[in-house]
């Protein structure tokens, strides 16, 4: 591995968390294009897409299904390797998979014959490795709390609902305290209530670690976008998909749910990307 | 786990009686039709409770008791099946996690696999110049491509989403082998395992039939030119159980480590 991130050294700019275009990037898209080999020849998923995102910035990438969303996500995690084009990460070129990235999947990926406090054992035992046993048991104790599963910490993953097993995914992934944190649809299985209750939470831990923390999440979930994001990318519908649109999201924060809807920047934000992504609104009969 | 109903357990026991009905049935038509050369049951049945009688007893080297014979067998099975599945789960780790592993050995495997034990049997007389070495060679060379090859199967099968978790946390080498390959893999290999031993226990039979000296194979020679044919029908009953018995516990051994849909 070459960009392993010493942990300690990653909350290092609290003091200017407000002041987020004084930031660096902590992701830097260049150029990206991703083509795969099929049998029926080339499919270009997306076409030369550059984009930037500052450190503590929550992305949020929308479009409609297939429309390369969580392929442009995966050559920042460093799952899918660009055609051509580059993608820096915390000031490094993605090779592959980093622990300075952390992912939730979105069929959350966890180990089905370990318990869930086991899954996020293993990753916390093999990302920081400099810490003591004691003080890893404590890592991992301590994000299970966050998420609320401490009675459930020793069930194996089939004996958790949706909702419990992608808060797993969650807690192992912020367990490992990575700068970036990747979200692949993560609230797409929940129901409204349980989903909810889950942005409650990410903001929550992206709050303890006073917004250091850049995340960068996709969804189609357009209300889901306005609530946690600074920035919702639109893309256009693929093959070979490019960025629409990058609609700033000003609404100050803390935000509360129930409030922003009747802001009028929510309202006005959330017309935008209606149209942006629809181009129609009734059915023509 | 699921529980079995009471009434569930006197099914299979049920069929299960129904089914040894159907053998003593046919092995008593058999009789009847051969003339009683071939001995029935009930003759078997003396012989049996005879030789279980004192099952321990020896009288020098080539009188001992059916319980001698039988651990004596059991005692170069395991043996050879442990030295088999050593080198047969390695080789089958290595078969499926690369590809370069997977095309050198594959051929080796195709080739070796269908060699009689019999064959097998004057190289490891020649290799270990005692015919026990010879027997658990056999054993061993035998046994361990059904763990090989359900090994590989096993790992090659391992699904993305568990190599992304490798992946993304950053595992070692020894951490994915340990935490992701093996569990993954293990019902696999503990399916090989099932088939190897079964295999083991056939070639035991014949290898001593080869090599002489103490086991069950040899019972079953020694029975024929004392021309004891309810000895031999009690040696291959007692065979047919034990195989059984190995069966069963390597399914238990499965079911204990299938780790899907609890």
């Amino acid at each position: 591995m070459t960009n392993i991130v010493n942990p300690n050294q990653l909350v290092d700019s609290a003091s200017d968390f407000h002041k987020i275009n004084s930031r660096e990037n902590a992701i830097d898209i260049k150029n990206v294009t991703v083509s795969f080999n099929g049998s029926k020849g080339t499919f270009t998923a997306v076409k030369d897409i550059s984009l930037e995102v500052k450190k503590g910035e929550i992305v949020a990438l929308i479009g409609h299904s297939g429309c390369g969303k969580s392929t442009l996500m995966n050559t920042i995690s460093g799952m899918v390797t660009p055609s051509s084009g580059e993608v820096i990460a915390n000031g490094n070129i993605v090779k592959g998979p980093g622990p300075d990235r952390g992912i939730v999947f979105q069929n959350y990926s966890l180990l089905p014959w370990m318990s869930v406090y086991k899954n996020i054992y293993e990753a916390v035992d093999s990302v920081l490795k400099d810490k003591t046993s004691a003080e890893k048991h404590a890592v991992v104790d301590h994000y299970i709390q966050m998420v609320n599963l401490t009675p459930h910490k020793d069930k194996l993953p089939g004996q958790l609902s949706g909702g419990m097993k992608q808060r797993v995914a969650i807690a192992r992934a912020f367990a490992i305290n990575p700068s970036i944190l990747l979200l692949d649809e993560p609230f797409g299985a929940l129901d409204a209530l349980t989903k909810g209750s889950m942005h409650i939470e990410l903001l929550k831990l992206w709050n303890l670690d006073n917004r250091n923390k850049t995340i960068v999440m996709v969804t189609h979930d357009i209300e889901e976008a306005i609530f946690l994001a600074d920035k919702v990318v639109v893309m256009n519908n693929g093959p070979a998909a490019t960025i629409k649109k990058i609609v700033d999201i000003k609404l100050p924060r803390p935000r509360n749910k129930k409030d922003i809807t009747h802001d009028p920047e929510y309202i006005s934000v959330h017309d935008e990307l209606l149209s942006l992504l629809f181009d129609k609104f009734s059915i023509e009969d | 786990m699921k529980s079995i109903s009471i009434k569930e357990i006197a099914t299979n026991v049920a069929y299960f009686l129904a089914s040894m009905a159907i053998l003593l049935g046919l092995w008593q038509l058999i009789s009847v039709i051969t003339k009683a050369e071939i001995p029935n049951p009930a003759s078997t049945w003396i012989v049996f409770k005879e030789l279980i009688a004192d099952p321990f007893y020896d009288y020098g080297p080539n009188d001992k008791g059916i319980g001698i014979q039988l651990f004596s067998s059991l005692g170069r099975v395991s043996t050879g099946f442990a030295l088999g599945s050593l080198i047969a789960i390695p080789m089958g780790l290595l078969m499926g996690s690369t590809k370069i592993g997977m095309n050198l050995l594959n051929p080796i495997v195709q080739i070796l696999r269908p060699v009689s034990p019999l064959a097998w049997f004057p190289l490891g007389l020649l290799a270990f110049k005692a015919s026990d070495g010879a027997t658990i060679f056999i054993i061993a060379i035998t046994s361990l491509w059904p763990t090989v090859i359900n090994t590989a199967f096993g790992v090659s099968s391992i699904p993305d989403d568990h190599k992304n978790v490798g992946k993304a946390f950053g595992f070692s080498k020894w951490k994915y082998l340990t935490k992701i390959m093996l569990p993954f893999a293990l019902p696999h290999i503990i399916t090989g395992l099932r088939l190897s031993i079964g295999i083991a226990w056939v070639v035991i039979v014949a290898g001593e039939m080869l090599s002489g000296g103490v086991g069950i194979g040899f019972f079953v020679w020694d029975s024929w030119n004392g021309l004891s044919l309810e000895r031999i029908l009690v040696a291959i009953l007692i065979i047919g159980t034990v195989g059984l018995l190995f069966d069963k516990a390597f399914n238990a051994l499965q079911n204990a480590f299938t780790w899907e849909k609890k």
